[in-house]
């Protein structure tokens, strides 16, 4: 006798597959999809390499049963995760599904969340969390339906934490995101907040309210407030933007730490020079320039992608190549403090350097640095500690660090381009402008006596500024062989190129001795 | 109309003030310059626009967040 063999069972699992992909129902989908926002299936679709999604958990949710025990009904877990590729190289992906009870995680299944962010782990596989949801707990109402409450835990946060010194981790802030959605949304090497649909708080509107504070959601967490604090690392104009630049950030990082960022084929030439740089720096040391050109004039053409645009503007961070070879780029912008580290650029510098260091990127930076920035505000925001804390990560890298001087390196912070005690690959412009105290704010401190003395002050430190701009020649210091090499800005290419290629063999796979924390 | 007003980012004072009530102004125009840090740190229009106030004057201290012109749309 034939045997039925397991259609009905296969039958099943077809129908529960097709109530998980309906999600929270027609309505919640109409709400989503008016508010501009894709669905966490069709995010997953368009972030991945065609039809390369394998989900995990697809049946996972709450069934209701009819009294002969069939499904009469079906809500899906609102958070999806499985594995996927991206430019063919396989990656997690877990997604919030803000349909199903906004998002919240007490209708996740922890368990998921979890396997999510060990899988990647322990797979030593990219994670992009997609984040659309209202965070961790539920309301004060599980009180009364659970009749306990619990203390607090972070499921998988252990993994989180792990993830950060192991994978590639990108978060994408899609919808408003708060409590530990929030948490999970910052716990990452690049985190995108959408500029109009995505805000973020530890509490929403409606706790804040409790507080006295009557904000909207955008007043309280708005994507472009937290670019500019550095609680995210960027923007996304939409979500098609926001998938690009997750693409585009994992373009330049090996799967994990155990694996080094590869090469690719370029056509841009490692020999190019471009002249225009030679006029790039203005003569007049009060007068700014933009860096940014520069970087994309040396950098292999259009390779440069710049993170935390809108914080710790006087640094300039990005991934990049040189003649293929992919490698971290920090830059300093004059127009900002004129370079000089502010509190929050010192955290965007350490943030940056550990990404460096973690996933075995060679340092590229570009010097511009009058110091650590001074002034009452600056010691009200406790600038010392945080450039302090800057240097640290510097000293402490040990992945290939080249620096270029592109005008100023004055004082603690000028001093803190390069750890100076390793081989220093460093070339500077003949526009390099350096020491502990740039003549312009060091002058009438150094000659107070002599100046009040003077009976025609102002005539007096013109005097004295000439004599000592005389000393100032950066051939001076490269005949003291101060700095290592003068080099001619067009050059600069070459130069770097070169350092891309004696810098990759001398990589190193495997777990840094620090890692970054969010 | 709209308008915007564009606010300092730094602390420092005003070095020079390029533009009047009144005056067209293109995006990426110079406002005015700070002086930050010993160098002169120009402030830009972010849009095309027509300059309905300038709220401060030359050697005038600044905060972040101060605004220094509104830009009419």
């Amino acid at each position: 006798m034939a045997d039925e063999g397991w259609e009905r069972e296969l039958a099943e699992l077809r129908e529960r597959q097709r109530a998980a992909e309906a999600m929270g129902g027609a309505e919640k989908v109409a709400i989503q999809v008016a508010k501009g926002k894709l669905t966490v299936r069709e995010r997953i679709a368009e972030l991945l390499d065609p039809d390369s999604f394998r989900e995990i958990g697809s049946i996972a949710g709450s069934g209701r049963y009819a009294a002969d025990g069939s499904l009469a009904g079906f809500t899906p877990s609102n958070l999806l995760f499985g594995r996927g590729r991206i430019a063919g190289r396989p990656v997690v992906v877990s997604g919030d599904d803000f349909t199903v009870r906004g998002g919240a995680a007490d209708a996740a299944i922890h368990e998921k969340l979890v396997q999510a962010e060990q899988m990647a782990n322990e797979l030593r596989l990219p994670l992009i969390r997609l984040l659309d949801g209202t965070g961790g707990g539920g309301s004060v109402r599980t009180l009364e339906t659970s009749g306990y409450t619990y203390v607090p835990a972070l499921p998988g946060w252990d993994w989180t934490v792990a993830n950060l010194a192991t994978v590639p981790v990108v978060a994408l802030g899609l919808g408003p995101v708060a409590g530990l959605g929030a948490a999970r949304l910052v716990s990452s090497h690049y985190s995108v907040l959408h500029r109009t649909n995505g805000q973020m708080f530890a509490a929403g509107p409606a706790v804040v309210a409790a507080l006295g504070q009557v904000v909207t959601k955008e007043a309280l967490g708005a994507a472009a407030m937290h670019a500019g604090t550095g609680a995210v690392d960027d923007l996304a104009e939409d979500e098609a933007d926001a998938f690009d630049k997750a693409r585009r950030f994992l373009s330049y990082l090996p799967s994990s730490v155990h694996a080094l960022p590869e090469r690719v084929p370029t056509t841009d030439s490692p020999e190019r020079r471009d002249p225009a740089l030679d006029h790039a720096i203005p003569r007049d040391r009060r007068q700014v320039y933009r860096m940014r050109r520069i970087l994309e004039s040396v950098l292999d053409l259009g390779s440069f992608f710049e993170t935390g645009r809108h914080w710790g503007r006087s640094a300039i961070t990005g991934l990049a190549r040189l003649d293929g070879w992919p490698v971290a780029v920090m830059a300093s912008d004059p127009t900002h403090y004129g370079g000089a580290w502010t509190a929050d650029t010192a955290q965007k510098l350490v943030r940056f350097v550990e990404l460096a260091e973690t996933f075995h990127l060679p340092v590229v930076h570009f010097v511009d640095i009058p110091g650590v920035l001074v002034g009452v505000k600056a010691e009200q925001a406790g600038t010392i500690r945080h450039a302090a804390r800057a240097l640290a990560s510097v000293f402490q890298a040990t992945v290939p660090w080249c620096s270029v001087i592109v005008r100023k390196a004055f004082g603690v912070a000028g001093a803190g381009m390069a750890n100076h005690t390793r081989f220093r690959y460093r070339c500077a412009w003949p526009s390099g402008d350096w020491g502990s105290l740039p003549v312009e704010g060091g002058l009438e401190a150094a000659y107070k006596a002599e100046l009040q003395a003077a009976s025609d002050p102002a005539a007096l430190r013109r005097k004295i500024e000439e004599r000592l701009n005389r000393a100032r020649s950066p051939f001076r210091t490269a005949e003291q062989f101060l700095v290592e090499e003068i080099i001619a800005p067009r050059d600069t290419r070459p130069f770097l190129c070169e350092f891309a290629q004696l810098a990759a063999p001398l990589r190193r796979a495997g777990t840094s001795a620090f890692g970054l924390r969010p | 109309m709209t308008s915007e007003v564009v606010r300092s980012t730094m602390v420092g004072s005003v070095w020079r003030v390029d533009v009047t009530p009144g005056q067209a102004v293109a995006a990426d125009e110079r406002l005015l310059a700070l002086e930050v840090m010993k160098m002169e740190i120009p402030v830009e229009a972010p849009r095309a626009g027509r300059v309905v106030a300038v709220h401060v004057a030359q050697g005038q201290l600044v905060e972040e967040g101060q605004p220094l012109v509104t830009l009419g749309m």
